[in-house]
């Protein structure tokens, strides 16, 4: 099977790249100027986790609208798959962001307002696991999760939007700031190495979704088979 | 063709609420009772006094918005929840158009809230010896705050309704919704307070309306399928 | 108001792991009485409830005509009247309310004299029909929603269990109204009751 052979090289070039990322983290790139010792690395991790758990907030959107059209119960599994890998990297970006506000400011927590923003995905995550347990219809169960997905979508953006705009934060501005210029200036090695760790945990998404769509597919073709 | 206009089905089913809102009178007590109980809690343990003057206007918007969205929580999930559990949805789901079965609990949840807001607020002033420099202001936000509590609470409601029906699950998915809401009226509340001009008010404003109006918006698409499914 | 039939073609329902219903096939046609029999648990309810479209199939689908031309879904509930053991009417109303209420939603505004005389044929007295329903016996509280069900005088009726909690004389008065019904719309009845069996023109027995 060539597909199966792609499958395998990508597998291969994944990890090959993820090494290369870890490495060039850790030895490469250098440290940022005005960070406590080597503490700036973390955002080659930090950084591309965030942006994986928004991510998969999107392809959980997408798979949800999709769902409520089709009602194919391979698009609820999307949604589903996408939320899960969603609660594990906002946990993650929680968390090193969280001990990188320790070193930094001796405090693990500042009520930042991506703090807050990223708390509150995880909520949102943690939310939509909650009302998929409590529903055993399977269909009632997808057009309930898929609903909620959109109404907590609708909320973001005046999470991340509206109310950080009104603190001061401690983060440093976006890559592209909201003038849409390059407002970090970072060393172009870090900036390098944060970009390719970007792809590398793009890639990791990724593979990781398709891992469990594939599965549910699995699950679904042996179902019907049982029943036919 | 249906016989009914849409207008005449949600007034029936906002007249229905009502009249047996009049009777039960369940979803008022507990509002209500919640509502009185933390504010008596908090205005003796606290009262005008025990807080330094240049807190007062973070700390007293902030725990006048605490008593109002507790008390609120406990009652506004009712609207849903007690038709599953009194076994009428499916009765009113034949009979009625999804829309109209938003758009009645959706204003039926409006009036309690409406009820709520104009018992606890100047009680609370009263209490607290909150000053309130913007009367019109805190109106406004408090008219905003409650179009846009309404409408979140209501499509939450209806979501839990069809899942397990349980006040925690109401609290979890209300939650990360409502988070961003009230951190908008408190900071409406504290401008309101601190200034007469109503335009203080407005940033704050924009933010509740079109938070609001999104979740409404959204929410009459979403709900026939949370209705039906 | 015009005959619908309601076709339905190898409807199956799972709950989780569970399969309650599988590859069920028939047709309720107008005119006629489907009786849907079997132990229970065999699926009668939920059944009904797909048939209703108040329950999505797992597969399988249901389709609505009149005549060659098929009803769309958002038109299924205006043709249908329902009753069933997990369908109540509300309490903190009268029964006259009620159905007063339902009436106005369905665009089908009954004078309070024709309300009455619709719960008087299903047994319920005149000197009951302004109490609240909260304090109904169960078998009146049966009447209330038959009458609900019938009020607006459907195309399709589908009765689950129409004579529980009911006496002989609520037995007839059911007996009566599927009489009425049988000869314009297309009933369906779920039961297990011998006597009401014996009502159906046409017979699908589900097993467990």
């Amino acid at each position: 099977m060539t597909d199966n052979r792609v499958r395998t090289a990508l597998h291969w070039l994944l990890g090959g790249w993820m090494l290369l990322v870890i490495v060039a983290a850790f030895f490469w790139a250098p440290s940022a100027v005005g960070f406590k010792g080597e503490s700036s690395r973390i955002v080659f991790f930090h950084v591309p986790q965030a942006w994986v758990a928004v991510l998969a907030f999107c392809v959980n959107l997408v798979a949800s609208l999709r769902y409520l059209r089709t009602r194919d119960p391979l698009d609820d599994a999307r949604a589903a798959a996408a939320a899960r890998l969603g609660l594990v990297f906002s946990l993650l970006a929680t968390v090193t962001g969280s001990i990188f506000a320790n070193v930094m400011w001796n405090s693990f927590w500042n009520w930042d307002p991506r703090e807050v923003s990223i708390a509150i995905l995880l909520l949102v995550y943690a939310a939509y696991f909650a009302l998929r347990e409590a529903v055993p219809d399977e269909e009632r169960r997808a057009s309930l999760s898929a609903a909620y997905a959109i109404l907590a979508f609708v909320t973001m953006p005046f999470l991340v939007f509206v109310v950080p705009r009104i603190y001061w934060s401690l983060h440093p501005d976006t890559i592209i700031g909201a003038t849409g210029k390059l407002k970090l200036q970072m060393e172009s090695r870090m900036l390098q190495t944060l970009f390719g760790s970007l792809v590398g945990f793009t890639g990791l998404f990724v593979w990781l979704y398709t891992l469990d769509v594939r599965l549910a597919r699995v699950r679904l073709a042996r179902r019907e088979r049982e029943e036919a | 063709m249906r016989a009914s206009t849409l207008l005449s089905e949600s007034l029936a089913v906002l007249g229905k609420e009502l009249t047996a809102e009049l009777r039960s009178r369940v979803a008022l007590n507990a509002i209500g009772l919640f509502g009185l109980t933390t504010l008596i809690a908090v205005a003796y343990q606290i009262g005008p006094y025990q807080i330094q003057e240049q807190d007062r206007p973070y700390l007293l918007s902030a725990l006048l918005w605490i008593i109002l969205f507790f008390a609120a929580t406990s009652g506004l999930s009712r609207v849903f929840v007690k038709e599953e559990d009194a076994h009428t949805a499916k009765t009113l789901r034949l009979a009625a158009r999804p829309l109209a079965v938003f758009a009645g609990k959706y204003l039926f949840n409006l009036i309690l809230l409406s009820a709520l807001f104009s018992l606890i607020v100047p009680l609370y002033c009263a209490l607290m010896s909150y000053r309130v420099r913007g009367v019109a202001g805190l109106a406004v936000v408090l008219a905003a705050g409650a179009v846009a509590l309404a409408s979140t609470s209501t499509i939450v409601a209806a979501i839990i309704a069809r899942a397990s029906g349980s006040t925690t699950l109401f609290a979890i998915l209300s939650v990360p919704l409502v988070l961003p809401l009230l951190v908008m009226l408190i900071q409406g509340t504290r401008a309101a307070a601190a200034s007469a001009e109503l335009a203080a008010v407005l940033p704050a404003l924009q933010g509740i309306v079109s938070l609001g109006g999104a979740v409404l918006t959204v929410s009459v698409y979403l709900f026939p399928v949370v209705w039906h499914d | 108001m015009e005959a619908i039939s309601v076709e339905f073609t190898k409807v199956g329902k799972r709950f989780g792991a569970r399969a309650v219903l599988a590859a069920v096939s028939g047709t309720l046609r107008p005119g006629e009485v489907l009786v849907v029999a079997g132990p229970n648990g065999a699926g009668k309810s939920t059944l009904l409830n797909i048939l209703a479209g108040v329950l999505r199939p797992s597969r399988g689908g249901v389709a609505y005509r009149r005549g060659d031309e098929e009803v769309p879904r958002r038109e299924w509930f205006e043709n249908l009247g329902m009753a069933s053991p997990d369908m109540a009417v509300y309490e903190e109303l009268s029964a006259i309310e009620n159905l007063r209420f339902f009436g106005r939603l369905r665009g089908h505004a009954l004078a309070d004299g024709a309300l009455a005389e619709l719960l008087e044929t299903l047994g319920l007295p005149v000197r009951e029909h302004h109490r609240a329903v909260g304090t109904y016996s169960s078998g009146m509280k049966q009447r209330v929603k038959l009458a609900q069900a019938a009020l607006h005088a459907p195309a399709v009726l589908l009765l689950d269990e129409p004579s529980s909690n009911l006496d002989a004389a609520g037995h007839e008065a059911v007996a009566a109204l599927v009489a009425r019904f049988r000869a314009r719309a297309a009933v369906a009845v779920a039961t297990n009751d011998p006597r009401e069996i014996a009502w159906g023109d046409a017979r699908l027995d589900l097993a467990l």
